[in-house]
C-alpha cells in the first residue's frame, strides 16, 4: 500500500512538473506551426518576464493578479518586438537563419538579464504557497502544485479552443500550410507571425511565473524547463498542441519515474532518450499529422 | 625570381628574430611597477552566489594598493567569469597566461571542477595558486609545489557535521544529497570516509545533476528513506530547491550543510526564508564577529565595494583565501621570481587572519584545518556559533 502511494505521488510530482513543461512546448509549437521556426530563445523570453514580475512586484503595492497581467501583455510585447525588429529584418530567410537568430537572441537576453539583475538567485512571492500542502489518499499535493496543473490545464484549454475556432486560429494554420497561398487569400501573413510571436511569448511567461516559486530566479532558471518543453514537443509531434501538452505530462512523469526508481544523476538526460526512441520509432511525434512537405 | 624570394625569406628572418627571444622568454607577470594575479569565479550562472568570492579579493588587493602596494609595485588584478563552465575557466586562464606580460600567481578561483581543469596547465608552468576557493582533495593528492590549498577538506566538515548530529543531537538516520561533480563527489567521499569512522551507515545517498530543476524525485527518496538528517553538498539554487520541494512534500529532518552553503542571510532571502535551524560548517569568522582582522575588512567595505555589495561569507572568504598570497609577497621582498615566492609562502606559520589559522611547510600544502560548527535560528538569518575552531583528528 505504501508503495502505491509512493507511485502515485512520483506520478503527481512528475505531472506538475510536467504541466511547465507542457506549457513551454506549446510556445514553441506555436511558432513553430506559423513560422516553422524553432524558437530557441523561448526560455529566456519566459525568464525576462519573471523578471519583469519580480520587479512589478519588489517597486509596487498592486495585487498579484494585476502584476501577472502586466507581466503577460509585456510579455506579449516583447514577443511581437522580437519577430518584429529581429527575425523579419532577415534578407531572403532560410529556417536555418531564422532559428539561428533565435539562438541569438537568447543569449542577448541572457546577457542583458545577468547585467540589469545580477547573478545572484531571487525569491518570487507569489500567493499560493509552495509550502502549503493538501493530502489526498497520502499523497501530498502542494497549493503551487495544484495551481501549477491547473493553470497549465487552463491556459491549454483556451488556447485549443482560440485556435480551432477563431478566424485568428485559423490564419495561423493556413500561414504554416502555405505562406504564399495564405498571402493570396488575403491573410496578412507578416501580422499573424508576430502574434504567433507574441502568443507564445505570454504563454512562456506563465511558465516563468510557475516556475519561479517552485525554484529560483536568476538568468539561467529556464535552461533546463525549456530543454524539457522542446523535448515535449518534439514527442508530441513538433506541430500538434494537443501532442506538445500530452509530451509535457509524459516527460515530466517518465523523468520523475526513472529520477525515484533508477538514478538522479542521470534524471534529467531522460527526455533526450524519449526523443531518440521516439524519432527511431515515429518521428512525426505521438499526435502530429504527417505533413509531406510542399516543394 | 630567385633573388626576390631570397629577399623575401630574409625579410622573413628579419622579421622573426626580434620576436624569437620574446616568446622563449618566460612571461611572469611580474614587471618593475606591477604584480599580475588572476582569479576566475561565476559572475552569473548557477553558482553566482560564490561569485562575490572574487569581489572580495577584488577589494583585498585594492586596499593593499591603496597602502602603497608591496615592496613598490601596485598589484593588477584580473577577475575572469567563467560561468562554473570548467571549459570557460580553461580558455580564460590560457588567455591571461600566455598574454604578456603573464600571470605571477593565481588567487583563489571558485569551483572544484574549474580548478581541476587548469590546476595541471598552471602547475607545469609553476605558476603559485593560493587558495582555491573550493575543499578538494585534489590540490594536495599528490601535493604540487606551486599550489597552497587553504579551504578546509569537505571530508573533515562532514566528519565534525556528522559527529555533531549523532553525538549532539542524537540522529540516527543520516542521507546525503550532493551534486554529481566534482565538489558534491568530495563531499559525498569525506562524508561516507566520516561515517565509517563513527560506525554510522548513510540511509540513502542521492546525487544531484548540475542542470536539473526539478528535484522532487531525489527529495521524495530522501523522504521515504526515513532520514531525520541530511548533509548537504548541493549548489545554492539546489539547496533553494530542495527545501522548497522538502517544505511541498511535509518532509522536515535537520538540514546539515557544508560551508558551501554558509551565506546564511543569502539562503534564507533565496529560499523565501526556509533557511531556518540549518546546522552548518563554517572556515570563516562569521561576518558580524569582533575580531580586529574581520573589523579592519568589515569598515573599509562601504569604501571600497561597489554599490549593492553585501558585506556576506563568501565576499570575505574572497578576503580570507587570498590574505595568505599577499603576506607571501610581503615576505618574498622586492626581489620577486616564483621561486622566492614559494620559499615565502612555506614560511608562513599560523597565519590568522579572517579564516582559521593557516600554515604552510616545506611539505605541507594544506593550509587551514580549522573549522567550526555553526546553526541559524528561527529567524534564518541570525547565526550562532556552536563549537570554537576544530580541527578534525
Amino acid at each position: 500500500m505504501e508503495q502505491v502511494t509512493t507511485l502515485l505521488q512520483v506520478l503527481f510530482s512528475g505531472l506538475a512538473a510536467g504541466s511547465v513543461y507542457a506549457l513551454l512546448a506549446l510556445a514553441m509549437v506555436i511558432i513553430y506551426r506559423t513560422t516553422e521556426v524553432l524558437n530557441f530563445a523561448q526560455g529566456e523570453m519566459a525568464m525576462v518576464s519573471t523578471y519583469l514580475a519580480l520587479s512589478f512586484i519588489a517597486a509596487s503595492q498592486l495585487p498579484f493578479v494585476v502584476v501577472v497581467l502586466v507581466t503577460l501583455v509585456l510579455a506579449a510585447l516583447l514577443g511581437a518586438a522580437a519577430q518584429f525588429i529581429l527575425l523579419r529584418r532577415a534578407k531572403e530567410p532560410s529556417v536555418l537563419g531564422l532559428i539561428i537568430i533565435t539562438l541569438g537572441l537568447e543569449m542577448i537576453l541572457f546577457g542583458l538579464a545577468s547585467w540589469k539583475w545580477g547573478g545572484e538567485p531571487r525569491d518570487l512571492p507569489v500567493p499560493v504557497s509552495p509550502y502549503d500542502t493538501w493530502v489526498l489518499g497520502g499523497v501530498i499535493m502542494s497549493q503551487l502544485e495544484v495551481a501549477s496543473i491547473v493553470i497549465a490545464a487552463v491556459t491549454i484549454l483556451i488556447l485549443f479552443l482560440f485556435l480551432s475556432r477563431s478566424r485568428a486560429g485559423l490564419a495561423m494554420r493556413a500561414t504554416q500550410q502555405n505562406r504564399d497561398v495564405a498571402r493570396l487569400m488575403g491573410i496578412r501573413v507578416r501580422r499573424v507571425e508576430m502574434g504567433a510571436w507574441a502568443l507564445a511569448a505570454a504563454i512562456g511567461a506563465i511558465a516563468g511565473l510557475l516556475t519561479g516559486p517552485a525554484t529560483t530566479v536568476e538568468p539561467y532558471m529556464m535552461w533546463d524547463p525549456l530543454m524539457k518543453g522542446f523535448a515535449a514537443a518534439v514527442l508530441g509531434g513538433i506541430t500538434s498542441l494537443a501532442g506538445a501538452a500530452l509530451g509535457g505530462a509524459i516527460i515530466g512523469i517518465v523523468e520523475n519515474l526513472f529520477g525515484y526508481y533508477v538514478s538522479t544523476s542521470f534524471k534529467s538526460i531522460v527526455p533526450f532518450a524519449v526523443i531518440l526512441l521516439m524519432l527511431a520509432i515515429k518521428p512525426s511525434g505521438l499526435l502530429a499529422r504527417h505533413y509531406v512537405k510542399k516543394v | 625570381m630567385l633573388r626576390q624570394t631570397l629577399k623575401i625569406a630574409a625579410l622573413a628572418v628579419a622579421t622573426l628574430l626580434p620576436a624569437l627571444p620574446a616568446a622563449a622568454q618566460q612571461l611572469t607577470g611580474v614587471t618593475d611597477t606591477e604584480i599580475h594575479i588572476a582569479t576566475w569565479s561565476p559572475q552569473t550562472g548557477p553558482a553566482a552566489p560564490w561569485g562575490a568570492v572574487a569581489r572580495g579579493t577584488g577589494l583585498l588587493f585594492d586596499m593593499v594598493n591603496d597602502e602603497g602596494g608591496i615592496h613598490g609595485r601596485k598589484i593588477v588584478f584580473h577577475s575572469y567569469d567563467d560561468q562554473y563552465n570548467p571549459a570557460k575557466t580553461v580558455a580564460g586562464v590560457k588567455e591571461l597566461v600566455e598574454k604578456a606580460p603573464g600571470i605571477f600567481a593565481i588567487a583563489s578561483g571558485v569551483g572544484s571542477s574549474s580548478g581541476l581543469a587548469v590546476k595541471d596547465y598552471l602547475m607545469e608552468r609553476g605558476i603559485p595558486w593560493v587558495g582555491p576557493a573550493a575543499g578538494s582533495l585534489h590540490w594536495i593528492t599528490p601535493p604540487q609545489k606551486a599550489l597552497f590549498a587553504i579551504y578546509p577538506l569537505y571530508a573533515d566538515e562532514a566528519n565534525l557535521l556528522t559527529r555533531h548530529l549523532v553525538e549532539k543531537e542524537g540522529k540516527k538516520k543520516i542521507a546525503i544529497l550532493y551534486a554529481s561533480d566534482e565538489y558534491g563527489e568530495n563531499g559525498h567521499r569525506g562524508a561516507l570516509a566520516a561515517m565509517q569512522k563513527l560506525g554510522v551507515k548513510p540511509v540513502v545517498e542521492v546525487a544531484v545533476n548540475q542542470a536539473d530543476r526539478d528535484l522532487k524525485s531525489h527529495v521524495l527518496k530522501l523522504k521515504e528513506s526515513g532520514a531525520d538528517a541530511v548533509l548537504m553538498w548541493v549548489n545554492p539554487t539546489h539547496a533553494v530547491i530542495t527545501l522548497k520541494t522538502a517544505a511541498a512534500l511535509g518532509f522536515a529532518p535537520q538540514w546539515a550543510a557544508s560551508s558551501t552553503l554558509s551565506d546564511a542571510p543569502l539562503m534564507n532571502t533565496i529560499s523565501g526564508g526556509l533557511w531556518k535551524n540549518i546546522l552548518f560548517a563554517s572556515f570563516g569568522e562569521l561576518p558580524d564577529a569582533d575580531t580586529a582582522e574581520v573589523k579592519k575588512y568589515r569598515d573599509a567595505f562601504p569604501k571600497y565595494a561597489q554599490k549593492g555589495e553585501r558585506w556576506g561569507v563568501f565576499f570575505m572568504a574572497g578576503i580570507g583565501f587570498v590574505e595568505p598570497l599577499v603576506e607571501g609577497l610581503r615576505r618574498a621582498g622586492r626581489d620577486l621570481t616564483r621561486e622566492s615566492f614559494i620559499k615565502a609562502m612555506e614560511s608562513i606559520k599560523d597565519y590568522k587572519g579572517v579564516m582559521g589559522r593557516i600554515s604552510f611547510g616545506p611539505n605541507e600544502r594544506q593550509g587551514q584545518r580549522e573549522i567550526f560548527l555553526a546553526r541559524t535560528d528561527d529567524s534564518g538569518v541570525k547565526v550562532t556559533r556552536l563549537t570554537p575552531w576544530t580541527v578534525v583528528d
